[in-house]
This record gives C-alpha cells, structure tokens and sequence, in this order.
C-alpha cells in the first residue's frame, strides 16, 4: 500500500523503467541511483531498460502484504532486463506454469488502492508468448 | 581502522523470547538489563543504547529515554540505533564504538522488540519496511517473498535440494529444545518442515523463525572497568557493512556481500582467522538465510553449506558449532533485540555459563543481519 505522492513521484521512473547507467564503469542500476553502487561515481545518466526480458527467480506469495490480497496468489519475479534486474509482479499465467528463463514482457496495470484511496498503475510483467499461460 | 582502546562484555541478560502479552516493552527490556546490572553490581552505566526496528507499531518512540527512565537511570547519555533485523547489532557495535573511542568506560546495551503485540498482518507489514518502499513494496512482496526469491535462486544455481534446506529447521529445533530462554522448544522431523504451509513458495512456516517478544542486554565497558566482571569477555573485533535493501540492483544474488565485508572487517580487527572460531550465533530468518550466511562469512563454499550440515557439520562437538542457541529458527526472532541475545548467548559460552547446548569454546562470532543481507554487524568475541 502506497501513497499517491509515491506514485506520483515515481511514476516516470516505474512506468518507463528507468534506470541509470555509470559513465565511468557502466553499471546499470535498478532502482536508479544518486551514485554508482560499483565504482561510487557520480557521473550517471538516465537510461530506459528494454520491455521484454527472462525470469532469473520467482516466488508465489499466498500471504502478500495488506491490501493486495486480491492479487493472492501473487507471483512476485526478479526479471533480467538487459544489463540490469528489476523485481515486479508476473501476471496472465497460472503459478504452475512460471519457471526460470521464461520470456516476460512489461505491461501496465492495476495495482492495490493506495493508502489515500487512489487506484495506481503500475509496470507489470506476463508472458511474452501466450501460450505459456 | 585506527588505534582504540578494548572493550569487555563484563555482564549479560536475556528474557525468555515468547508471546509476553502481560509485559510491556520498557518491562522486559528491565528484567534484561537489570539481569545484565545485577552481574556487574549494579555500577552504573554511563550510556544507554537501546536496539529496536518496530516500536512504532505499539506506538512508541524515544525508548532511550523511556527505557533508562523505567529502569533509574535518568541523566545517563541515551539513543536508540534502527538497523532493520540488524538493530541489535548495530546498538552493540555503537556501544562499543563509545567506549573504543575513550567517551565513556561503562555502556549498557539493550535489544527489545514486541513483535507479537499487534495483528499478524500489521507486524509482517512493519518487517517488510526493511525493503525497498517505492520499487520492492509497492507491488505488495512480503520479506518471507523477498527471501523466497533469493532461495530459488540459490536451489537451482547450486542444485541444492530442498530437503537438504529444510534439515536446517530440524537441527535448530534439536539446538533450541534445550535452551530454556528459546521461543519453540519442541523438536521437529524433516517432515514437519516439509509439510507445514507454503508462506512464499518455496518458503514453507517451518524454514522460517517465529515472530517474538523479548529483550537481551549486554552491559560493556573499557579496560579499566572490565573488574565489575570477574569474568569480563573480550570484544576482540567488530565488523558492519550495508547492502542495497533493494535486491534488483544487487552485483550477487547468491552471496550476502555486506556479510562478508562485515565478517573480514571483524575478523581483521580481531587479528583472527575464520579456522579459529570454536562457536558462532548466525542469522538464520529463513533456512536460505543460514545458508548464505554461512558461505558469506567463509564457514562454507558457495553453494556447499546445505550438504555440510547433511553430512552432520556445525552440529554440537563440531568446529565450529553454529547456532547452539537454536538460532532464529528455535530460540526465536524479537528483531531488534536479535544482535544482542547473540552476543549475550556467544559470551556465556565463553564463560561457561549458557544453560542450553553448551560449546567449550575460546572464540566466538555473532552475525546479525537486517533486511534481505543489506545491514549486517559481525562480532568477534574472546575468553
């Protein structure tokens, strides 16, 4: 549960996934950074991941936090996008069906209300192929 | 690291960790430390640090005061240090760094944290603030998720079975049957793991540690004070190293890294090598979280600490023994007060005096980790 402050200030970043890439060791972070995590520098810019990529872990959650149990069971992944690695939602696919190395692709959808009442969008990810589902 | 003076743990206390619902926070953070003022007769402290993650939950903050009011000691120098799950850690390791740095010669220390004070749901969504609010919480991933997806990563890169993970509860509970301050004192079978509810697959209830109440309290001091004791414990080296609390833009998903650089920075304070550690207190929030632990710190190799512990390694008798408390999983998790029932149950090993699984040992370690590895506080303790 969120707050529409956060989405909204967030809103670039999350809905466009992006990330920052170092100018110096060529790092690329997400969540972007005020400072490369590698080599510390401060010289980055801001840098747009590719929209498919391939599941590296998932993990299905029948108890989510409060407030998205409308979502249960969730399946949570941490997604290779890239040179980086983003965690978010996979939809459009019974639990049964994920696996490591699945081919995803972002799309936007509707998250759990925030705190203030505000139905958010979000960046999720599905199959890319739907026969997968 | 530059020249300082030694600190000395030269007193202890713990409560039982339980369900508490007749003790309030600032009582059972007294009954630790009064145990822990009691060994060192009563000297006064000069400095009070109180460990803690969640008492905004029960609606309180400023426990340094709260807490060296209800226990006499108003004008002492007070501060609560917050590092998630850590917290306990990151209080010792600032008391330390008190009396290292030559401000003061006697610090009392304490963990507490009630986690059971509050509906379930309320409590699982305070842990989880250890994560990333804006990029990991927002799509409503619990910590237990969090861990899950560092344990199906782990299982699959290694081929480490899930029986061989699940065997961790089992030898925890085996641990903490005998000590008697632990939440869960009934031993399990591999089946009762195996069987209890999926809580984030593959996470199952039984690989993770309970939610607690207690409280835990060292009372330390310098050189010259170390006498309150007669048998003060040297604090021979500390370690803290942090972590993204996100896990996307982590370099490993397979390692702790603020573990490791944690455990060198003690053990290179301590002046000691791993091989020399006899018994250690390690945290084991989830069976994943003991095998990546293990492997960080250097007690295993990469992906090799599940079939170590199948092959009967770091059970008691063995070099070195982990976790004789019962660990996260047995002895229980109040999670601020974690890092200081280690440093409270490695110490009386030392001594001689802990009352459970009992470790001859001359050196001991302590590990205590906040978030999914992004806070972690290594302790090298010496007889």
């Amino acid at each position: 549960m969120t707050t529409i402050q956060r989405i909204w200030r967030i809103k670039n970043t999350l809905l466009r996934l992006l990330s920052t890439r170092c100018l110096d060791c060529g790092f690329v972070a997400y969540p972007p950074k005020a400072s490369c995590p590698k080599c510390g520098s401060r010289r980055l810019i801001k840098e747009e991941l590719p929209k498919i990529g391939e599941v590296l872990s998932y993990t299905v959650i029948n108890v989510p936090l409060r407030g998205f149990e409308e979502f249960t069971p969730l399946i949570i992944c941490l997604i290779k996008l890239g040179e980086a690695k983003v965690l978010a939602e996979l939809v459009d696919v019974k639990p049964g069906n994920v696996h490591i190395g699945m081919k995803v692709m972002a799309t936007l959808r509707r998250s759990a209300k925030t705190l203030d009442g505000v139905i958010p969008y979000v960046v999720k990810f599905r199959p890319l192929s739907l026969g997968s589902s | 690291m530059g020249a300082v003076r030694r600190v000395y743990v030269a007193g202890v206390g713990m409560t039982k960790v339980d369900k508490h619902t007749e003790t309030s926070l600032r009582d059972l953070a007294a009954e630790a430390a009064f145990k822990a003022l009691d060994e060192v007769g009563n000297e006064k402290p000069e400095a009070v640090v109180v460990g803690n993650m969640l008492s905004s939950l029960i609606e309180q903050e400023n426990l340094a005061a709260l807490i060296a009011d209800h226990i006499g000691l108003r004008g002492v120098c007070g501060l609560k240090v917050e590092g998630a799950c850590g917290s306990g850690g990151v209080a010792v390791l600032a008391g330390y760094s008190m009396i290292a740095s030559g401000l003061y010669d006697r610090v009392l220390v304490i963990g507490v944290e009630k986690l059971l004070e509050r509906p379930t749901p309320d409590t699982l969504r305070g842990l989880a603030y250890a994560a990333d609010a804006d990029y990991e919480l927002i799509y409503g991933v619990s910590f237990a998720g969090l861990n899950a997806l560092i344990m199906r990563y782990y299982m699959s890169k290694y081929d480490v079975r899930r029986e061989e993970l699940a065997l961790w509860s089992v030898i925890m509970h085996q641990n903490g049957a005998k000590n008697p301050y632990a939440q869960l004192r009934n031993e399990i079978t591999l089946e009762t793991v195996l069987s209890s509810p999926v809580v984030a697959d593959p996470i199952r209830l039984y690989d993770a540690c309970p939610l607690s109440d207690g409280a835990a309290a060292v009372y330390i001091t310098s050189e010259d004070w170390k006498k309150v004791s007669d048998t003060p414990i040297l604090v021979a080296g500390v370690g803290n190293a942090v972590d993204s609390p996100d896990l996307s833009s982590r370099v490993s998903l397979d390692e702790f890294y603020a573990s490791r650089i944690s455990a060198e920075k003690a053990l290179r304070t301590a002046k000691l090598d791993i091989k020399d550690i006899d018994v250690a207190e390690i945290h084991d929030a989830y069976t994943i979280t003991a095998a990546v632990s293990l492997e960080s710190i250097g007690f295993a190799e990469k992906g090799k600490a599940a079939k170590l512990w199948s092959e009967g390694r770091f059970r008691p008798g063995d070099k070195p023994t982990i976790n004789p408390s019962g660990g996260l999983k047995s002895r229980g998790h109040p999670v601020g007060a974690t890092g200081v029932y280690q440093v409270v149950e490695v110490a009386m090993q030392l001594r001689g005096d802990f009352p459970g699984v009992s470790v001859p040992s001359e050196i001991g370690l302590t590990q205590n980790i906040g978030g999914v590895g992004s806070n972690v506080t290594t302790i090298v303790l010496r007889r």
